[in-house]
């Protein structure tokens, strides 16, 4: 496999892995509307956020890759990976570590019900503009992290095609899923997929933003492999460091505990 | 104006968020290594403490994290 093709691999495989946490946090919202409002304003909602997304992509995209020269991008963009990527890989480290809570797909799930249930009732006829907005917004919101990750991922690696397979992969399954089981999905190890994630987004963007910068890197494109496993180990550290720290503020009863102080997340 | 605050404040939120050292961090890391860069150190060396900055900030933000 060249590296051309090795690198459009990583993009497809980074921006399905990103996009799929986001959408199943997105599936999760528009479930709850569909189920206890009304389904046709709710999809109507989640068409209308994915028409903003695509724009989005298509015009940040192409204007980045057109107008802006790759040096710029790669110092830019990858400086913004490098933050995203951070704040990915921290937050993962931490959940993995037992020192911040794992997402609750239920939880958020029962949440998002409750608060619908205090909302005015359907109109008998029309559209259901509360269903509208709230399945717009929430696809929107978690979807603009996605747009975000594609537009950056895709312009820097001069590959904005595979970001966007590699995302579109990823809703088509996350929404293939979510129609069979029809509930939200809390079996995706989302924790798991956001510290890979964090781990290729900080990667790449040091990489590139060093490249950027005029840093001539030892082994030219393959010093991104070195970049990547360094801080993965760095990162796997981390969360056997958060780790003891959690345990040693629980004192010796934790430590006696059947699992551990990882798997006693709230 | 409130429309134009209201926007800034959902990108400040969306790339900043609640931790300022991970966006402030990485930016000072580059411009470190810029400089470095630019008084002819060499790149691998350079590299290296390129990340080596950003896994500092990624540990610091953890610890900050820890501590509250």
């Amino acid at each position: 496999m060249g590296p051309m093709s090795s690198v459009a691999l990583v993009t497809i495989v980074s921006t399905f892995l990103a996009s799929a946490v986001e959408f199943v946090e997105a599936v999760t919202i528009v479930l709850a509307v569909g189920v206890t409002r009304q389904w046709r304003s709710t999809l109507i909602g989640v068409l209308a956020a994915v028409g903003v997304l695509g724009l989005l992509v298509a015009v940040f995209g192409t204007a980045l890759a057109v107008l802006v020269p790759i040096e710029v991008i790669r110092l830019v963009v990858g400086g913004f990976l490098v933050i995203y990527g951070l704040q990915w890989l921290t937050k993962a480290v931490l959940r993995a570590g037992g020192a911040k809570a794992k997402h609750d797909e239920a939880l958020i799930y029962q949440d998002s019900v409750g608060s619908l249930a205090h909302e005015p009732p359907v109109p008998a006829v029309g559209m259901d503009w509360i269903s509208f907005t709230v399945a717009f917004k929430g696809v929107l919101l978690e979807g603009l992290e996605v747009a975000f990750i594609v537009v950056t991922f895709g312009a820097s690696a001069g590959l904005l095609g595979p970001a966007i397979l590699g995302a579109g992969l990823a809703g088509l399954l996350v929404v293939a899923v979510a129609i069979v089981v029809h509930r939200p999905l809390e079996r995706v190890p989302e924790n798991a997929m956001k510290f890979v994630v964090g781990v290729m987004l900080t990667g790449f963007g040091t990489f590139w933003s060093g490249e950027g910068i005029g840093i001539d890197w030892p082994g030219s494109d393959l010093a991104i492999l070195a970049i990547l496993a360094g801080y993965l180990i760095v990162a796997l550290a981390g969360v056997q460091l958060v780790r003891a720290g959690v345990a040693s503020r629980l004192g010796p009863a934790s430590r006696t505990g059947p699992s551990g102080a990882g798997a006693s997340q709230p | 104006m409130s429309r134009a605050r209201a926007f800034a404040a959902f990108w400040s939120d969306f790339l900043v968020g609640d931790r300022p050292e991970l966006f402030l961090g990485p930016i000072i890391a580059l411009v470190v290594a810029w400089l470095l860069v630019g008084l002819g150190v060499p790149g691998g060396l350079v590299g290296g403490l390129l990340f080596a900055g950003v896994v500092l900030v990624g540990a610091l933000s953890i610890r900050l994290r820890m501590s509250r």
